[in-house]
């Protein structure tokens, strides 16, 4: 009976370090090529490049302009110049903002009073999602969230757009 | 836990004999190194899968990176090489592999030559091992052209050459190979890559498995 | 197998209700100092594999791939050479009797033999006997053809300088061009050292001319006199153009080097 139960307590002892030695060898075979497959997401984006958008701040009203400006994108090896869009208007604080055009609903682009029926709103045209003037969401339309913004920097009365980011709830 | 998912699958597809014949053989004293370290000889098979399993895993990984195009092939593997961490690491393992993989399939079938080990009744597996070794061969001939640099470029060149020398086919062939009757280039290239990722790995895997289904009915050739 | 009525399965399917035991085969009677596959051999054999991969990770770490130029078909310069498990096909074309009208043999009918042999080798080899001693001949010609491979191979490597070639042909940074096409001594380097020297310095036929450790007034001479292996008079220009050759190479050199 005795010597049963050691038979036992040996063959999974066996199976225990088998257990082991494959983990250790299926480790050193993967841990290199997750590590690459997964290298994109431990990127952080360094951010600060900012572009210029080519618009004087000066020309900046209360009434949002549309701004188009390409930027140099490099995408892995690929090296590309892509274009970029913004709604940029002077806020009542005599801010400048610069909203994103695509819609937080299903990314499609807005426009400024793109609609006869909305003045003073930003319109989009595929499921009529609209925004106040200053990018927050109509409640009862589909987006569910206010335009995203992009972040801004004054250079010799220059407008230079860099990054999107979320738009911060006032 | 896991018992109980184990029997709720086996209940269905009963799946316990089959890993069963797998498990449950016994190994004879002469293929032991425990008991004659000679034995170690008989090792070189099994590294040779190894290597085989670091080859697919490696490659799978790689072409997360890799685009088989002339414009981006190159910089993508030279972005992979500087820029992606361990992707060098990566790489080395799937360069290195493939040398090493044909050192073991040598000594496998040295092993195997010098102890007769193919002689009746185990005919049939060295040929699909010998075929085997070709298809090794031809992954190590189009995956040599991938990187697009030039020692790639002119080694395929030289390659297809070699290919249109043969007598009556040897341009169809040649064409056939590079996509082009000239050029050797953007057809080339993909091309290597179709061959190289599923056309030869497909074979392989298919050899490969007869290669052990033979092994499992026939067990391992005796002592000499 | 059993068969017949009377068999119970598992809802409409074929397989059968009635479990077999779980309990391992009996071995015990099988003959000499046998051990169960799993789990004491295969640990055994995945120790070794474990030692194995951890001398390969070894092997890759301490030499990283290889990556040379970006192919560039117009570089008559290169000499191409195949990886080193066909290097003894790529020398065999080099001998007389496989190459020109014989290229036939070379290319088909020795290695066509060779391999075919090898396909077939338990119908050419297929006495009873499996000691070497006892089939002398599959063994002779095996061991033949291992030495000659062997020997191709070594041949063929033995003549390649192999770290010249790999400081040759090392990559240019993509989007790195260093050289200033617009330079008043690139038109004189492109019609006088282009060809052998490489359109980024690299090298070629030539050394590499990125890193030179030669002065100015060096390389005016030696663009002038030769080098070494270089001949004499591969610039024909005047002085002007002459000292704007060596401003271009020695400029270029030095952005290469930053």
């Amino acid at each position: 009976m005795s010597d049963e139960k050691r038979q036992v307590s040996r063959r999974q002892f066996l199976n225990y370090t088998l257990t082991g030695v494959g983990g250790f060898m299926a480790a050193g075979l993967l841990i290199s090529p997750v590590r690459m497959a997964i290298d994109p997401v431990l990127k952080h984006d360094e951010g600060g490049d900012f572009a210029n958008v080519g618009l004087e701040v000066s020309e900046i009203t209360s009434d949002p302009q549309r701004v188009d400006w390409s930027v140099d994108q490099v995408d892995g090896w690929y090296e590309s110049e892509v274009s970029r869009s913004a709604w940029v208007y002077r806020n009542d604080n005599d801010e400048i903002v610069a909203f994103s055009p695509v819609c937080k609903h299903l990314g499609c682009v807005v426009s400024w009073e793109g609609s006869d029926d909305y003045p003073d709103q930003y319109y989009c045209p595929c499921h009529d999602g609209r925004y106040y003037k200053d990018g927050v969401n109509v409640p009862g339309t589909p987006p569910l969230q206010p335009l995203d913004v992009y972040e801004q920097e004054e250079r010799d009365g220059m407008l230079f757009l860099g990054n999107i980011r979320p738009h911060e709830e006032a | 836990m896991l018992q109980k998912i184990y029997d709720w699958i086996d209940d269905r597809i009963d799946i316990t004999p089959i890993w069963r014949d797998i498990a449950d053989h016994e190994v004879p004293e002469h293929v032991n190194p425990a008991h004659h370290f000679s034995a170690f000889v008989y090792c070189f098979g099994g590294l040779t899968f190894f290597v085989v399993v670091i080859q697919i895993l490696s490659g799978m990984f790689l072409t997360m990176y890799y685009v088989p195009d002339i414009e981006n092939a190159w910089q993508s593997v030279y972005y992979l090489q500087t820029e992606v961490a361990h992707a060098q690491i990566v790489r080395g393992m799937h360069h290195w592999g493939a040398s090493v993989v044909i050192v073991m399939l040598l000594l496998h079938t040295l092993r195997v030559f010098f102890q007769g080990a193919y002689k009746k009744p185990r005919e049939l597996n060295w040929m699909v091992g010998v075929l085997i070794f070709f298809v090794m061969l031809g992954l190590g001939f189009t995956g040599y052209l991938l990187p697009w640099d030039n020692k790639a470029y002119f080694a395929t060149q030289v390659g297809l050459e070699i290919a249109e020398q043969v007598p009556f086919i040897g341009e169809a062939l040649k064409t056939l190979l590079a996509g082009d009757a000239t050029i050797v280039g953007a057809q080339t290239l993909t091309r290597f890559f179709a061959i190289h990722v599923f056309f030869l790995p497909g074979a392989l895997f298919a050899l490969l498995a007869i290669h052990f289904i033979l092994i499992r009915r026939q067990g391992i050739s005796g002592p000499l | 197998m059993h068969k017949g009525k009377g068999m119970k399965f598992v809802g409409d399917s074929r397989i059968s209700a009635e479990k077999t035991s779980k309990i391992p085969k009996d071995y015990s009677e099988y003959p000499g100092r046998t051990e169960a596959f799993w789990p004491n051999f295969l640990l055994k054999e995945w120790l070794a594999g474990a030692v194995f991969l951890v001398g390969f990770l070894c092997l890759v770490l301490a030499h990283p791939s290889p990556l040379e130029g970006m192919a560039d078909p117009t570089d008559a310069a290169y000499i191409p050479l195949p990886d080193w498990y066909f290097l003894f096909l790529y020398e065999l074309l080099k001998y007389q009797f496989a190459s020109g009208d014989w290229i036939i043999l070379g290319i088909l009918v020795i290695p066509g033999i060779a391999f075919g042999a090898l396909l077939i080798a338990p119908f050419l080899d297929n006495g009873p006997g499996r000691r070497p001693r006892q089939r002398p001949v599959a063994v002779g010609m095996m061991l033949l053809a291992l030495v000659s491979c062997i020997w191709l191979t070594y041949t063929s490597a033995a003549h390649v300088d192999w770290e010249t070639r790999a400081e040759q042909n090392k990559p240019i940074p993509p989007g790195e061009s260093v050289v200033d096409q617009d330079h008043p001594g690139f038109a004189a380097y492109e019609n006088s050292c282009l060809s052998c020297h490489g359109g980024e310095l690299e090298g070629g036929a030539g050394p590499a001319l990125v890193g030179t450790e030669h002065t100015k007034e060096e390389i005016m001479d030696i663009a002038v006199n030769g080098i070494g292996a270089m001949p004499a008079d591969q610039f024909q220009g005047t002085d002007e153009e002459l000292e704007q050759l060596a401003d271009f190479i020695i400029e270029t050199s030095e952005a290469a080097g930053e």
